[in-house]
């Protein structure tokens, strides 16, 4: 797809790098000369590769290591367990629940965060004046930290002191039970999640929807399309990259959303909200098992790794470039 | 609009600053009356500075809000009474935090003198070697324990053995909305103790905007309700005289607090308000709630944020038992080892001045802990409190009338804090209509499970 | 006409809705426990007492220089090391490149928490706890930001690069007197997103700092809540207040910049 795309592209948008395969062809060179690239590379990969290899892979590595292990009080591989730790969360319905309740917060994040966020965009897309202001106040979400936002929300979900309940109480509906009820609580972690995930999702759109041609839509609004059409036929083909790009990231995201369950529920009631990334840290930070911390942070891994592929397989067709 | 937007920030960045120095005004103010104590400490502080006599402390703490502060202004006031050690206090997080950073630094430079500990933390302290046993000091010294307050050693005692200093005690207790019992003509000044009194009390309490009683999502209320029927948690008398093996919770005594939670919870006379201490507080408050179980620390700001009058009193017990009493909470002061004896020392004058009558007075009436020294509870300052809130007195009652057995004493388990976790998940589980005799065997599985665990991985 | 109406009605709705949160958070800040509890939208009389209770309670202000020393610290060498592989990875070609990329991207998918365990362990025999390193060391390289300069620099035309090699210049000097000046939007977009995160770092700084000398400001929030007794939320929200509104300032005035820098990168 790529590709074809770069086929069509006249010379002047021709990369460097592609010039650089051209001269590489004609050229002959010496065994040092060849290997000249190489170095480079090494030099200049070298600090990511090293920080890379000390705080993500070697870490990894070790949680595999330690995923085979109970481990003593003091945190050190003591007992070698074979598979335990992995069947053992396999029977657990602690664990499938965590799953259940993982995916289930994906699906409850990822479509509405993306909608809304686009939603947004096409809204602060709009040439008005002030618009600066709105589009402000659109990423401001961007600007908060997950501790005080989570913060925040814990406060207006106050079961009695809260204004959300105030709100309801006062048009005459029943107050909710947000982190009290267990299918309540995940839908609440998911609207703060999806709040705080607007912001960057919002800013992307919008660079996005800034990058279409303003000739497309000129052209169609000379064949009379209206504005749904427009969208429909202009607008999303042509937003798709970033549209995937937001999808990915938010999807990554929304597996690793840790600091607004540990502030708004703890994982409860009843664990209805103890997502994968929670399970892990509890069972690792609060009760001090770093082997089955390990393993499950191992299959959130693998889990991740083989959507996500599966995601650029099928997602990515979808897409256009332009 | 980024310009009303900074202009927003930079004006609320000035106000706090005038609030900043607002302040600064008013301790000079008081200074110049008569030489406060912060400004002692600030000479003291000079001096640790420049003299390399003073001998530098750490002291790690779990108590953030208003009890940090409390702490913070306790330490000052040691650091301001004499000047061969200063005192300071670093706050870790909630006490799980804590914890997980004590395991990690435990045994290397980095680990603190003074340690604050939640009470499950205590057997893990115990074996972790990271310690000094305080038996050691008071043997030294010759301090005489005795003088403190003895059910709340005996939790911190193992094989006659005193392993930390108490610090901050509570135990839970009943807490009711006095009017409410009047509206529903119920008796204030008689109120219920037994499970079937309250689950009656709860009904004629719930109307359409109150639930009749509540209990926190906190494993530390159930353990009551278990020790007071004399039951222990672990088996080896508790832990106590060996590793526990597995847990004892899933007796009778369980099931009947578990049928009790649910009966009325199926009658609609109980309501589930989560896991923060908060919102159940603020339920109480609001009036949405008419009974509940709270912590004796609590007991003041209870009364003070409540529009009515609140009503104190011991914690429910099954029908069938006399009641046992309770089992302390909060945490205790350890000593790290593999410090420098003069390190140790200062640690041990600190604690040793910290139960002193006049400071546990002081510390009482300023947190609702209880006092660690049965005295502080004669002097003036306690007393005055005690007539304007007659209500503190109900949870020292208890924890005095409290029968001393392996039961009241507490359970000494390493895994504790995740015992506890299954405990609250089983509870939710119940409310939200699991049957009683399932939900508890899942908190029993899954705590014998992570003993099991334990075990296995310290052989 | 009406079209724009409907589109102010809808922005505005919008906004509310949006910048809720955040104005109730300040509005509570100004309120007493009275108001708090009466479930007020407003104050009644709005106070300064809770930012006075703040600045008194916690030492936000050198919380506050912390966390800036480490957002920047921090900001900086994810630039330069970001910089550094991503230039590799849009002039240089070499075999394997591909692959080599594609591990980078593959740390996208590590979440952060699983590898806290280890990563704690590794400080410690670092030596670096209670450092600034520990806050700001690991977080250097950034997949993220490799990939986002890459796509940048993928952009730089085909002249400059014939230029420089006329003038003669090695690999270095075409890296920072061209390439560099060229994706200059792309760095600021860089800088401004990891200076956000970092900033609003909540469990890693706990874990490695015992004392207060390097903590940064999320610690102090959280210090700002209790469990036994109750908390005081015209304080917190105070607190909450003063944590955000660098971040809110810095977004607001970059806001722009980030926009189109990680629209480019997200497209290409």
């Amino acid at each position: 797809m790529k590709q074809q795309a770069a086929d069509i592209l006249d010379t002047k948008t021709l990369t460097v790098q592609d010039a650089i395969d051209k001269y590489k062809v004609a050229s002959t060179k010496t065994w040092w000369q060849k290997t000249g690239n190489y170095r480079i590379a090494f030099l200049y990969l070298l600090p990511s590769l090293l920080l890379f290899s000390v705080f993500m892979f070697y870490p990894m590595i070790y949680s595999l290591y330690l995923s085979f292990f109970f481990t003593d009080a003091q945190g050190t591989a003591s007992a070698f367990v074979g598979w335990e730790n992995y069947t053992y969360l396999f029977q657990s319905a602690a664990f499938r629940n965590s799953v259940g309740v993982t995916l289930l917060f994906v699906l409850y994040t990822v479509p509405s965060s993306v909608i809304i966020a686009l939603f947004l965009a096409l809204l602060a897309n709009e040439k008005l004046r002030g618009i600066g202001l709105y589009r402000t106040i659109f990423a401001s979400t961007l600007g908060m930290s997950v501790a005080a936002s989570a913060v925040i929300w814990l406060f207006m979900f106050h079961p009695t002191a809260g204004i959300l309940n105030a709100a309801l109480t006062s048009i005459n509906l029943p107050a909710l039970s947000w982190l009290q009820d267990s299918t309540m609580a995940l839908v609440s972690v998911a609207i703060t999640t999806i709040w705080m995930n607007t912001g960057f999702s919002f800013l992307i759109l919008l660079g996005g929807l800034q990058n279409i041609d303003e000739h497309l839509y000129e052209s169609a609004r000379i064949d009379g399309a209206g504005y749904f059409y427009r969208l429909r036929r202009i607008t999303v083909p042509m937003l798709s990259p970033t549209l995937f790009f937001i999808i990915t990231i938010t999807f990554i995201n929304s597996f690793q959303s840790f600091g607004q369950v540990d502030i708004l529920t703890g994982g409860g009631p009843a664990e209805a909200t103890n997502l994968i990334i929670y399970s892990i840290y509890k069972e690792a930070f609060i009760y001090y098992q770093f082997g089955p911390a390990s393993a499950q942070a191992i299959i959130l891994f693998g889990a991740v790794l083989l959507l996500t592929l599966l995601q650029f397989k099928f997602g990515e067709k979808k897409v256009h470039y332009q | 609009m980024k310009k009303t937007l900074f202009f927003m920030s930079v004006s609320l960045l000035t106000l706090a600053a005038c609030a900043s120095n607002e302040e600064g005004e008013t301790n000079e103010a008081e200074a110049e009356g008569e030489a406060s104590a912060e400004e002692v400490d600030e000479e003291t502080n000079n001096e640790a500075e420049i003299s390399e006599e003073v001998v530098e402390i750490e002291f790690w703490h779990g108590m953030g809000g208003g009890l940090g502060d409390t702490l913070e202004a306790l330490v000052d006031d040691y650091n301001a009474s004499q000047e061969e050690f200063h005192i300071t206090p670093e706050y870790q997080g909630s006490y799980e935090e804590l914890l997980t950073q004590f395991r990690t630094v435990g045994g290397t430079e980095t680990a603190p003198a003074l340690v604050q500990m939640f009470e499950v933390g205590t057997k893990y302290m115990i074996e972790s070697g990271y310690i000094t046993p305080v038996q050691e000091w008071i043997d030294k010294d010759g301090y005489d324990v005795t003088q403190l307050e003895e059910n709340i050693l005996s939790y911190y005692t193992v094989e006659d053995e005193l392993y930390s200093m108490p610090f901050n005690s509570s135990t839970p207790a009943l807490y009711f909305n006095k009017d409410m019992f009047e509206e529903a003509g119920l008796d204030p000044e008689n109120p219920p103790r037994t499970f079937s009194e309250i689950k009656e009390a709860a009904e004629k309490l719930t109307d359409e905007d109150t639930y009749g009683f509540s209990m926190l999502g906190h494993g530390w209320f159930f353990e009551q309700l278990i020790a007071t029927q004399s039951a222990d948690y672990v088996d080896q008398e508790n832990g106590r005289t060996a590793d526990a093996t597995e847990v004892l919770f899933g007796g009778e005594e369980g099931l009947r607090a578990y049928e009790w939670l649910n009966e009325m919870n199926e009658a609609g006379t109980f309501e589930y308000y989560g896991r923060d201490w908060d919102d159940l507080r603020a339920a109480f408050q609001t009036e949405n709630v008419a009974m509940y179980m709270d912590s004796s620390a609590g007991t003041k700001d209870a009364i003070n944020n409540a529009g009515f009058e609140v009503g104190v009193s011991f914690i429910p017990h099954a029908d069938e038992i006399d009641p046992n009493g309770v089992v302390i909470g909060g945490a205790s002061v350890w000593m790290g080892s593999g410090i420098s004896e003069e390190e140790q020392q200062g640690a041990w004058e600190f604690m040793k001045w910290f139960n002193q009558p006049e400071v546990q007075a002081e510390w009482h009436v300023n947190t609702g802990y209880f006092a660690t020294h049965p005295e502080a509870y004669n002097e003036p300052v306690v007393e005055g409190e005690h007539e304007e809130y007659p209500q503190l007195r109900v949870p020292i009652e208890q924890l005095q009338a409290t029968v001393p057995s392996s039961a009241t004493q507490g359970a000494l388990i390493t895994v504790f804090p995740e015992s506890r976790e299954q405990v609250v998940t089983s509870l939710e589980e119940l409310y939200q209509g699991t049957s009683p005799e399932d939900a508890l065997q899942m908190a029993v599985e899954g705590s014998n499970r992570a003993i099991e665990v334990s075990e296995r991985a310290s052989e | 006409m009406k079209r724009k109406m409907i589109l102010y009605a809808l922005l505005t709705l919008a906004a509310f809705v949006m910048f809720f949160p955040i104005m109730y958070a300040f509005s509570v800040s100004f309120m007493t426990s009275e108001d708090i509890l009466s479930r007020r939208l407003l104050p009644s009389s709005p106070t300064l007492d809770n930012y006075r209770d703040v600045l008194v309670s916690v030492p936000i202000l050198h919380y506050l220089m912390n966390s800036f020393i480490v957002a920047s610290t921090a900001t900086l060498g994810m630039l330069i090391v970001s910089a550094l592989a991503a230039f590799i990875f849009a002039f240089i070609p070499f075999k394997g490149r591909q692959a080599v990329f594609l591990l980078f991207i593959s740390t996208l998918l590590i979440p952060w928490e699983a590898t806290m365990i280890p990563n704690f362990f590794t400080i410690q025999s670092l030596g670096w706890m209670n450092n600034y390193l520990a806050l700001t060391i690991p977080f250097f390289a950034l997949a993220f930001g490799t990939f986002l300069l890459r796509q940048h620099f993928k952009t730089v035309p085909q002249e400059l690069y014939e230029a420089a090699q006329v003038e003669g210049l090695s690999n270095f000097q075409f890296f920072y007197k061209v390439v560099v000046p060229y994706a200059k939007t792309s760095f600021v977009t860089l800088g401004i997103f990891g200076f956000l995160t970092t900033w609003n770092m909540y469990l890693w700084p706990l874990l490695v700092t015992t004392n207060d000398t390097v903590r940064t400001v999320q610690i102090g929030l959280r210090r700002l809540q209790a469990d036994e007794v109750a908390t005081n939320w015209g304080l917190v929200m105070a607190g909450v207040i003063l944590v955000i509104i660098p971040t809110l300032i810095l977004l607001a005035a970059g806001q722009k910049q980030l926009q189109k820098g990680l629209a480019k990168g997200a497209i290409k």
